[in-house]
């Protein structure tokens, strides 16, 4: 256990992964739905790393990789908060709830 | 906008940033254990002793991430979440340091919370009347979430348990930033562009949804 | 000069009037309307005119140094594409010849271009009440930028190219008034015929590049005469139509587009109506430069040529000289009357090549595009003056109204007629105009060929020429070269006698080359393979003596015609008050046909006739145009080459006198003719009714097989497709009541109503909310998960196979 393996990562990866996933299935609130895409994110970001740390060869792809993934969720979190004010506008709440209008 | 904040709520965002840099600290630890263990390769209590500083540092980590996260779970306050989510973000930034990756370190700082976290705050206080609004989700669908994620997070621990992996243990020197550029702007440098074009759109595209009508 | 100077100087002066054209379509409106037309004349050929008149004194230098035939053996070219395994080069084709056509083009359209500008400032350049005047320009520069092109090529695919884009210009000017029926109708008959004659130019294309394997000048000559001596590729085959081999199709193929842009009957019909266009572009295209083009391919493709397709040419070029020297007589349309004396000139070079009086017949091409682009100008002047009057019974007299008009338009008669007194020498030169040398030698050559000849004659000299270590033949007609300067130049003005020996030194150069290294590569470019060549000459026929008379009959012909239409036109009293009244000069009209008067007189007796001797040895079967040529002049030909010059040069004497006898008092007498001659009056005016035969049986023709087949979709195509539809109609009933409604339809309704009760049901869990959709999906993905961990293959505690780590 005092070695610190990649398992270990993964499962904190794991735990970021549920808990993200479970933020965005109990929160009503756009912002919130968003933040937990955030955490699932950084899931992956540290599965990526991890992997590269441990298993990668030239011990860099996986870094970048990341790095464009943080650049991708900071324009999706920019057009995703685009969005909320937009939805906002139009149905004076923010309750993702509320935005049921391409039901079946 | 920010007269709106009230004391309370800057004292408790300045706190926060406080933990965020007391997290990162030992990774000045863990260099200086890497140092040790590197200068004197060969020296086994040198390297116990670096293994030893890192586990520590590991778990110190882990655990503030993890309870991070879970407070973003279980806050039904927006704003409370979003400062458990600065939590999660620099503790995982921690991380990266500990897997020797620096500069994706600093960046998960500087983006994550310099950028899109301030960016959602934003958000918080552009659409809800209050910012302490709530809405609750149902009692049924919060057991049937904890019992679902519950149940992917079980699945996925006893698979990362049972999985042996090949590859390197111990530790290994950081990748310097000049690398990273260097590949970024030869082998990656498409993406790098495309990028480039896509940050470009969304920040067209954003500021157009976002504005005002103006009619 | 540097090596490649030439080329470079001829290829920017090509490239010039293109600039010109792009310039003057997009900012020609800007440009307005004098502009527009400075920028055309300058632009559009001053400056080829300038580049070529430099190439023109240099390249004069270069032949009397003997550089010539290593400049032209060594000319620039560069690979454009591969078509299968022949490459096709881009290249200037660089001789004598092409620096004669070269300048000539350039001198006179540059003249016509300045020309222009004044006759378009006269005239209505307004279609649907836009101004056209820039286009006018632009086409004029498209044209000069295609013509050079095709001066200029190396090769038979870009001179075809050319070729075509010429053709295209012809279109676009004539129709330059397209508001109005005649034009239209004009440009639609001149690009249709000229297809006719361009589908065989493209037979006789793919011929050469099947059977010689090269589209390039020089080299298909190699090959060819290689071909002949071997009796391989293109004479292995046995394929025959009208009893002609399938070297003989090629040839006559390339002639047959020949045929087309030159007028050559039976598809001369074109160029008269062509004339509807504006006058400068008459001159300039329908008289000095595009039909002349054909004669030009022929020359350059004479290499090719078998001496039965040279007879076919001869025949072609026989009839077109005859037939239409007689319309002419009896054209009262100024232009149309010019237009016909064009067409018989166009007639005598054509002849003349088929005879192989292939210099006198390029010589002749460049006087008669001296003074017959001036006869055309002044006509236009004449026009222009007279408010657009063509009708020459309605003029008369303009001779005090427009002097300069007149008197160089007289000129042009003279030296149409072949003016000249044979034996009177002035100041040392032979007193005479362009057509009287040029003419005159066809003539002398056509009279060899017809009663001097004997088949196998051409063989004799070879074999003389053999004894003479094999330059013999060479030399001899070195020898005919310079008795022919001499007389032609009588007492050598040095400039010519310099000429000469500069012609003897490339030419020997020339022979010694290609005796070195008959197969080597270097043989691709300098245009040799002359000797090998005049082996299929050998046998080269007689000359049928109808066609000597038919030629010298129509050389007393050439000056009444003319001077008809010189006195109707000039002399006599006014025959209309209105249309004397208006008559005026202008000077920037006149001015250029000053300038073509003098190049008439120039061109006459310098430049040209030793450029085209020297481009002989080079460009053409050498040694075949030696022999035939210069037998002329051999010492018992001579005498009669001599009393042929009486002859010839008698004959404006006769014609003008009866001319001036019959129109000297206006047209009573004429009238009085026309009464009697009747029937042949009325043959010739309506043209040998071959407008009237070609309505009848192309344009009626079609019509008539189109009525067939509409007769036939009527009756026969119809009647099947209607009962077969009937039947058709009959089951379709029968299935749409009983299949379709209640089978098909069962099927499909109760599909439908299936589908719809099924998407009833599935609609229900879609509840649009985002948050089940995740809590779904996340549920999935943990079921599936625990249940591979149950259920799945046990794989000895790593259920995750790391492959390829």
């Amino acid at each position: 256990m005092l070695t610190i393996g990649l398992t270990h990562y993964l499962i904190v990866a794991a735990v970021l992964f549920c808990t993200g996933l479970f933020t965005m299935i109990t929160k009503r609130n756009a912002i919130g739905i968003l933040i937990g895409v955030e955490l699932v994110l950084n899931s992956a970001n540290v599965n990526l790393v991890a992997f590269d740390r441990y298993l990668g060869s030239e011990r860099m792809d996986g870094q970048i990789v990341a790095l464009f993934a943080i650049v991708l969720a900071a324009a999706e979190a920019a057009l995703a908060v685009g969005i909320c004010i937009n939805v906002y506008k139009n149905l004076a709440t923010i309750d993702v709830d509320s935005a049921s209008q391409l039901q079946g | 906008m920010l007269m709106r904040f009230s004391r309370k709520q800057i004292v408790l965002l300045i706190g926060v940033m406080l933990v965020g840099v007391s997290l990162a600290s030992p990774v000045a630890l863990a260099d200086a254990g890497d140092a040790l263990a590197m200068d004197q390769t060969g020296v086994t209590s040198a390297e116990q002793l670096g293994g030893l500083i890192e586990a520590f540092v590991f778990y110190f980590v882990a655990g503030a991430t993890v309870v991070c996260a879970l407070g973003v779970c279980f806050t039904k306050n927006i704003v409370r979440m979003a400062v458990w989510l600065f939590g999660a973000l620099a503790s995982v930034a921690v991380l990266y340091f500990l897997l020797a990756a620096n500069f994706l370190g600093a960046i998960q700082l500087i983006v994550y919370a310099g950028g899109t976290l301030v960016l959602l705050i934003f958000g918080v206080m552009l659409t809800s009347k209050s910012p302490w609004a709530r809405f609750e989700p149902s009692k049924w669908e919060t057991v049937l979430a904890i019992f679902v994620c519950g149940a992917l997070l079980a699945g996925l621990c006893m698979v990362l348990c049972s999985a042996t992996w090949p590859g390197v243990e111990g530790t290994v020197p950081g990748v310097s930033v000049e690398a990273i550029g260097r590949k970024l702007l030869s082998v990656y440098v498409v993406p790098f562009e495309i990028a480039g074009v896509l940050l470009m759109i969304v920040l067209v595209g954003a500021a157009h949804m976002a504005r005002q009508e103006q009619d | 000069m540097g090596n490649h100077t030439y080329e470079l100087l001829l290829a920017l002066g090509v490239l010039s009037p293109f600039v010109s054209f792009w310039l003057l379509v997009f900012f020609g409106p800007r440009l307005g309307k004098p502009l527009a037309g400075w920028v055309g004349v300058v632009l559009g050929m001053g400056v080829p005119l300038a580049l070529s008149s430099y190439v023109l004194v240099n390249w004069l230098g270069e032949v009397e140094s003997g550089q010539a035939a290593a400049l032209t053996a060594s000319a620039l070219r560069f690979q454009w594409a591969m078509i299968g395994p022949i490459a096709i080069d881009i290249g200037v084709k660089l001789d004598s010849l092409t620096v004669a056509m070269y300048f000539m083009v350039t001198f006179i359209a540059f003249w016509i271009f300045v020309f222009s500008v004044g006759y378009m400032s006269g005239h209505s350049d307004e279609v649907a009440g836009k101004s056209k005047y820039h286009r006018f320009f632009a086409y004029l520069s498209l044209f000069a930028f295609s013509m050079l092109g095709l001066v200029v090529s190396s090769n038979l695919l870009f001179l075809f190219i050319f070729w075509e884009l010429v053709g295209l210009c012809s279109y676009l000017l004539i129709g330059f008034y397209f508001h109005q029926r005649v034009p239209q109708y004009a440009q639609m008959k001149a690009f249709i015929t000229n297809r006719v004659g361009d589908f065989g130019f493209l037979i006789g294309l793919m011929l050469v590049y099947f059977q010689l394997g090269t589209l390039d000048l020089d080299e298909a000559a190699v090959v060819f005469a290689q071909q002949y001596a071997t009796q391989t590729g293109i004479f292995a085959s046995t394929f025959t139509m009208f009893g002609w081999s399938l070297a003989t199709i090629m040839g006559v193929g390339l002639f047959c587009g020949a045929m087309g842009k030159s007028a050559q009957f039976p598809l001369h019909v074109w160029l008269p109506d062509a004339m509807a266009g504006p006058t400068p572009v008459s001159a300039l295209i329908h008289a000095a430069t595009m039909v002349a083009a054909g004669v030009y391919l022929v020359a350059r493709v004479f290499r090719l040529m078998t001496p039965e397709a040279l007879m076919f040419v001869a025949v072609i070029g026989c009839l077109t000289l005859a037939l239409m020297a007689l319309v002419a007589m009896v054209q009262t349309d100024i232009k149309k009357c010019l237009a016909y004396s064009t067409l018989s000139q166009l007639g005598y070079m054509i002849f003349g090549l088929g005879c192989g009086a292939w210099i006198a017949a390029l010589f002749h091409l460049i006087t008669h595009a001296f003074f017959k682009a001036m006869m055309f100008l002044g006509s236009g002047q004449v026009i222009e003056g007279c408010h657009h009057e063509q009708d020459m019974r309605k003029m008369g007299g303009l001779i005090r109204k427009m002097p300069f008009t007149g008197i160089t338009f007289l000129i042009g008669v003279l030296a149409i007629s072949g003016f000249g007194i044979a034996g009177l020498e002035i100041g040392g030169i032979k007193f005479g105009l362009g057509g009287f040398f040029s003419k005159d030698e066809i003539l002398a050559v056509a009279y060899t060929r017809s009663f001097e000849w004997e088949e196998g004659d051409f063989s004799k000299h070879q074999e003389q020429g053999d004894g003479h270590g094999g330059h013999g033949a060479i030399d001899r007609s070195d020898e005919n070269d310079r008795i022919r300067l001499a007389s032609f130049g009588q007492q050598e003005s040095s400039n010519l006698e310099v000429l000469a020996s500069g012609t003897q030194a490339d030419h020997g150069h020339a022979v010694e080359h290609g005796a070195e290294n008959p197969h080597s590569t270097n043989e691709k470019h300098s245009g040799h393979g002359t000797a090998a060549n005049a082996g299929i000459f050998a046998n080269t026929p007689k000359l049928p003596k109808w066609m000597f008379w038919l030629a010298i009959i129509t050389a007393y012909i050439t000056p009444f015609y003319m001077m008809r239409c010189w006195w109707m036109t000039f002399m006599g009293k006014p025959r209309d008050e209105h249309v004397h009244e208006h008559a005026h000069e202008v000077p920037l009209m006149y001015v250029p046909l000053v300038v073509l008067a003098v190049g008439t007189f120039v061109a006459s007796y310098f430049l040209f006739r030793p450029l085209i001797a020297d481009a002989s040895h080079v460009g053409s079967s050498a040694a075949m145009v030696m022999a035939i040529d210069g037998t002329a002049h051999t010492e018992a030909v001579h005498h009669a080459h001599v009393w042929l010059q009486y002859g010839v040069g008698g004959s404006f004497v006769v014609g003008f006198l009866v001319a001036i006898a019959i129109y000297g008092r206006g047209l009573a007498l004429a009238d009085r003719l026309k009464r009697v001659a009747g029937p042949i009056h009325t043959l010739l005016e309506r043209k040998y009714y071959i407008d009237e035969i070609y309505d009848l049986v192309w344009v009626k023709g079609c019509v008539a097989l189109a009525y067939v087949a509409r007769f036939f979709d009527t009756y026969v195509v119809d009647l099947i497709f209607n009962s077969l539809a009937s039947v058709t109609e009959r089951l379709a009933a029968f299935s749409g009541l009983i299949i379709d409604n209640q089978g098909v339809d069962g099927v499909v309704n109760g599909v439908a109503a299936t589908s719809l009760d099924i998407g009833d049901r599935i609609r229900r869990p879609q509840t649009g909310r985002i948050r089940n959709y995740v809590l779904i999906t996340a549920g999935i993905a943990a079921a599936v998960i625990i249940g591979f961990l149950i259920w799945g293959p046990d794989v000895g505690g790593v259920p995750i196979a790391v492959a390829g780590l």
